[in-house]
């Protein structure tokens, strides 16, 4: 798998709730199936989940205050 | 064709619409305004000609955030071709640009993320800076990031891989001093270790701003949020860089919302030039202790 692949992997578990919730009950399961090397199914494995967790609360936060400015 | 650069220290503050007032009313208290790139590529007519007028008044640099260039995915001309073309009408002072990846795979992250610190996304960002350089004409200043999360994949620390683009770029730094002292507190380790381990002549401008704590008891980090005022040991931070470089500074305060008074930025870019005098001091004291032992 080329890096930029791992990018869009990393990229689809930070913003989609579903996939992320996928991630978190079965990490390695869902980088396999995402065809991650071994090497990046390990890293993702051992993802910093408290980090995980409050980035995905944090982008979360800043795109309904993009949507609220859209609707003002 | 960027601006000539003065041979001294700048301080100055990110322009946003609601601090527009406070700003113009205050230019002589400012050396230099940063401008959001973004917010111009399409802007309206009127918009673009009040940015000139802002150009022609004060000093510009010119500060992108989406084009996601440490990334290994190439960076979409168009919008190279964008901040070119805002770049020669504006002549900015300089531009710049964070070492972060924005999207992937058609996703779009909508903040700035820290991608893997690893051999492909330095060989991605080097890409990425030689062809921006190209098409702008002129290399950015490029930005560390904050993070929440600890970048997963990564195989070196913030520093070598910061260090590894400057020197393997003709790009200087902008190094974001709230940033890194967000990352030092949330991943444990030591902010002076970082600025002694980085090429410190490549510094060439400074951000400051504020941020608060979030997360459970046990589980928090500092957020970047640009919404509270420069905790004192991002001053300590900026004088210890200040000790360390003797090339002029461009520091600029940011901040997104929850506005205070103008005269409390202005009283924050105060403190930020006396802790970049206080730095400078002690390098001219230490080269003498230097050249007297």
């Amino acid at each position: 798998m080329s890096a930029s692949q791992f990018e869009a992997f990393l990229a689809k578990v930070y913003v989609d709730e579903s996939a992320r919730a996928k991630f978190l009950a079965d990490a390695r399961g869902e980088a396999i199936k995402a065809g991650l090397t071994a090497q990046e199914v390990e890293a993702v494995e051992r993802i910093d989940r408290v980090g995980l967790d409050l980035l995905a609360k944090s982008l979360e936060r800043k795109r309904r205050r993009r949507f609220v400015k859209r609707s003002d | 064709m960027m601006g000539s650069r003065a041979l001294k220290d700048r301080i100055g503050l990110g322009w946003r619409p609601a601090l527009a007032a406070g700003i113009l009313s205050n230019l002589d208290k400012i050396d230099i305004v940063e401008v959001i790139a973004d917010d111009f590529f399409n802007a309206a007519h009127r918009e673009r000609r009040a940015l000139r007028t802002l150009a022609a008044q004060t000093p510009i640099a010119l500060h992108g955030v989406s084009l996601g260039l440490a990334s290994s995915v190439a960076v979409d001309p168009k919008r190279l071709d964008h901040m070119a073309r805002l770049c020669a009408e504006i002549a900015p002072v300089s531009w710049s640009e964070h070492l972060a990846f924005v999207r992937g795979g058609g996703v779009e992250i909508g903040h700035l993320a820290a991608p893997p610190r690893t051999t492909a996304t330095i060989d991605g960002a080097l890409a990425n800076l030689a062809n921006a350089t190209t098409i702008v004409g002129v290399a950015p200043q490029v930005e560390n990031v904050a993070t929440l999360i600890d970048p997963p994949g990564s195989d070196r620390n913030e520093a070598t891989w910061v260090s590894e683009i400057i020197r393997g770029s003709n790009c200087d730094l902008l190094l974001d001093l709230h940033n890194l002292y967000a990352n030092a507190l949330n991943f444990n380790f030591d902010p002076i270790d970082f600025i002694t381990s980085i090429p410190a002549e490549r510094i060439a401008a400074i951000h400051l701003a504020g941020g608060k704590w979030i997360g459970k008891h046990g589980a928090q980090r500092l957020l970047d949020d640009h919404l509270h005022d420069v905790p004192d040991s991002v001053y300590d931070l900026l004088a210890e860089v200040g000790a360390r470089t003797r090339r002029p500074l461009t520091v600029i305060l940011e901040r997104d919302g929850d506005f205070p008074f103008i005269g409390c930025l202005l009283d924050q870019l105060d403190r930020a030039r006396q802790a970049l005098s206080r730095g400078r001091a002690r390098q001219i004291n230490e080269s003498r202790e230097a050249a007297a032992a």
